[in-house]
């Protein structure tokens, strides 16, 4: 390796050819998926997501809820995924295409939320406010995002059903609201045609599995 | 091609040591001091796994927030100062002059933990940006990019410079680390945070930087040291020095294209995957050689240095293999997502790593400071803590991870039966980390001990190889 030319070369052609290879070629694939039409709903998928959820996508990345939560489903006969009931079908690129920032994840020590707006505890908005506020088996509580002051007039309605000093009252703070709106906005249910899981047994002979 | 260092032959102390005695001393505190400050946080984050509770009203100490401190804080805190100071230090020896432009050095040091300083604030207080190994806010990311590469400039200027022609393997390892990490480290911050990709693209090259800044940039930073100790202690050459040029190009060419192995079965096109398990099939290669070449490690005995050394090639080798069996798709539906992918990093970065750079920085100590190691037994009870530590670490995560795995597998398991299983098992990787902890501490003292000492005895006494060495015989 006398040639330090060839050596600088060697590293650059290196680096270059992995960005290359993985980046301008998944690009390639994915960069220009659109939503899908669909004529008969009379609307476009993956919906755009409103202002209070995108700003509460970015609660959920401040407060790195990625370091335990997924945000995707693997396919049926890849790990219990669909048995947990976390989504019916595998996650597709297109689901991901209209979020600012993508989330996900690396790891489970929680269940995954590909899918949660779609789960009983995310109906309900004042029940998942509670859960935030509450501590829950693994999960710690995230008081932080509520405020606890004096009722001045009347009692909020937003005010949580918790034990607070007497003329006090705990409420969600504008984070809190926002990344409840985000959570229950977590629902790609809308099945593409490259979504639809494949059937390993209806394959035929002469026919590609 | 001649393989003993050329340093060899004069005296063990020289100007290309004394010379650079602050600038580098500068690096190596620094990193220390993230060192124990990233164990604390470890084991604060190891803690709140079993105890959820654990200051978890302070929105600082919530887990998300401090395991993106912790992972910062040990890259590029500790392994980035570390690193660079070993590499510098390398690159100087070898070239054979002492390492020019040090004031930059220095501003470039100071600029580049100041930086780190502001984005570790940006994170606790909510600027993070969410990226694994990519957590601090975007306003300290061009910062960072310039003072990496003003650090960088002293060992470009010593290999540019080198009295010799030929070239060996440590600097190939040294240089390549300086020059791909600010082209990765930048290529990253645009596609991630100043013009992210769209959707499930941001993922792909999260896994490309993530990947490409552990086998562009910091397995390099380690091998560099390996390559130039071992050949250096043993007195034995290396093997096959055709074969380790080789090894090297398969690191650059291959290793960043493995990072697609955490995506198997995720929203992103299949041949990624498929990509990754071949690419880690073809890096097992590069593994195998740097086993076979520097086993002198592993037979040498007397010296303390070389354990550190050897015990983190195991770890790297090891590493290696066990990657590659992840990357299948019948083991990584266990390991994916759990604890076994964290244990993984953990044999790579405190095991690997760190354990080689901290047998560097054993042996580089006393020869930039003229001093010989004020306390032998300092030494050998932090080699015996970080293998205690890593070991125990390592293993429980590993235990974990699979305990994990399978219960996620299983439908009917809940997430509370899984915290109950996966409990004995955190249990003991915080005790591991607490014994980690604790020898870094040692590290961290002994440095200050050897780097504020005022009046340095007269290089002489130690211009003989033997009394420089950590040896314990």
């Amino acid at each position: 390796m006398k040639n330090g030319f060839t050596y600088f070369l060697g590293l650059f052609l290196a680096l270059a050819l992995a960005w290359t290879g993985i980046v301008l070629g998944s690009h390639a694939q994915l960069g220009r998926l659109s939503p899908y039409f669909d004529e008969n709903e009379g609307k476009a998928f993956p919906e755009r997501m409103a202002g209070i959820a995108a700003r509460g996508q970015l609660v959920y990345q401040d407060l790195g809820c990625a370091a335990c939560h997924t945000q995707q489903v693997r396919r049926p006969d890849f790990g219990s995924d669909k048995a947990r009931g976390w989504g019916d079908r595998q996650s597709v690129a297109r689901d991901y295409i209209s979020q600012a920032h993508v989330q996900l994840g690396d790891s489970r020590i929680g269940p995954d939320l590909a899918n949660f707006g779609a789960r009983p505890l995310a109906v309900d908005p004042d029940r998942l406010t509670q859960y935030l506020y509450d501590q829950h088996g693994g999960m710690p509580s995230y008081r932080f995002l509520f405020d606890e002051r004096k009722i001045t007039g009347e009692r909020s309605a937003k005010a949580l059903k918790v034990a607070a000093p007497a003329g006090t009252e705990v409420v969600p703070t504008h984070r809190a609201e926002a990344l409840v709106a985000y959570l229950q906005s977590l629902n790609n249910v809308y099945e593409y045609p490259e979504a639809r899981p494949v059937e390993p047994a209806a394959a035929k002979e002469g026919e590609h599995k | 091609m001649t393989t003993v260092p050329p340093a060899a032959e004069t005296a063990e102390v020289t100007e290309i040591d004394s010379s650079a005695r602050c600038s580098l001393l500068l690096l190596l505190t620094c990193a220390a001091l993230w060192l124990v400050l990233s164990g604390v946080l470890a084991v604060v984050n190891l803690v709140q796994l079993t105890t959820p509770t654990f200051l978890a009203d302070c929105p600082i100490f919530t887990y998300g927030r401090s395991s993106a401190l912790q992972q910062s804080i040990f890259v590029y805190g500790w392994a980035a100062n570390s690193g660079l100071a070993v590499a510098l230090w390398i690159l100087a020896r070898l070239g054979g002059e002492p390492l020019r432009s040090l004031n930059w050095l220095k501003a470039g040091t100071v600029f580049w933990n100041i930086a780190l300083v502001v984005g570790l604030v940006g994170i606790a207080s909510g600027d993070g940006t969410s990226n694994a190994w990519l957590h601090l806010p975007r306003y300290v990311l061009p910062v960072m990019v310039v003072a990496y590469g003003v650090i960088a400039m002293p060992g470009v200027l010593a290999w540019t410079g080198r009295r010799s022609p030929m070239t060996f393997a440590a600097q190939w390892y040294a240089v390549a680390a300086l020059f791909l990490f600010p082209w990765l480290f930048s290529a990253a911050q645009m596609m991630l945070v100043f013009a992210p990709e769209r959707g499930v693209l941001q993922a792909l090259v999260a896994g490309w930087f993530v990947q490409g800044a552990w086998t562009l940039w910091l397995a390099p930073l380690a091998l560099a040291p390996a390559y130039y100790l071992v050949p250096k202690i043993t007195g034995r050459i290396i093997p096959s020095y055709d074969f380790a040029s080789l090894s090297f190009w398969t690191l650059l060419f291959v290793g960043a294209w493995t990072g697609g192995r955490h995506l198997i079965g995720g929203p992103v096109p299949a041949w990624i995957a498929t990509i990754a398990v071949v690419s880690c099939a073809l890096l097992l290669f590069h593994y195998i050689v740097v086993g076979v070449n520097l086993r002198a490690a592993f037979s040498a005995n007397g010296s303390t240095v070389l354990r550190f050394v050897a015990f983190g090639l195991g770890a790297y080798v090891l590493g290696g293999f066990i990657d590659a069996a992840t990357a299948m798709r019948s083991v990584a539906v266990v390991t994916q997502f759990t604890h076994f992918s964290t244990a993984q990093s953990q044999l790579a970065l405190n095991g690997a790593f760190s354990m080689v750079v901290f047998g560097a920085i054993y042996f580089l100590g006393p020869r930039i400071t003229g001093r010989a190691w004020p306390s032998l037994g300092l030494i050998r009870a932090h080699y015996a803590a970080a293998v205690i530590g890593v070991t125990g670490l390592v293993l429980a995560l590993f235990g974990a991870g699979w305990v994990q795995g399978h219960d996620l597998n299983d439908a009917t398991v809940s997430f509370a039966t899984m915290a109950a299983h996966t409990r004995p098992w955190l249990l003991a990787a915080t005790a591991a980390q607490a014994v980690l902890l604790f020898g870094n501490l040692l590290l961290a003292a002994h440095l200050f001990w050897i780097g504020l000492a005022k009046s340095a005895p007269a290089t002489g006494l130690f211009q003989s190889a033997p009394t420089m060495e950590a040896s314990v015989s």
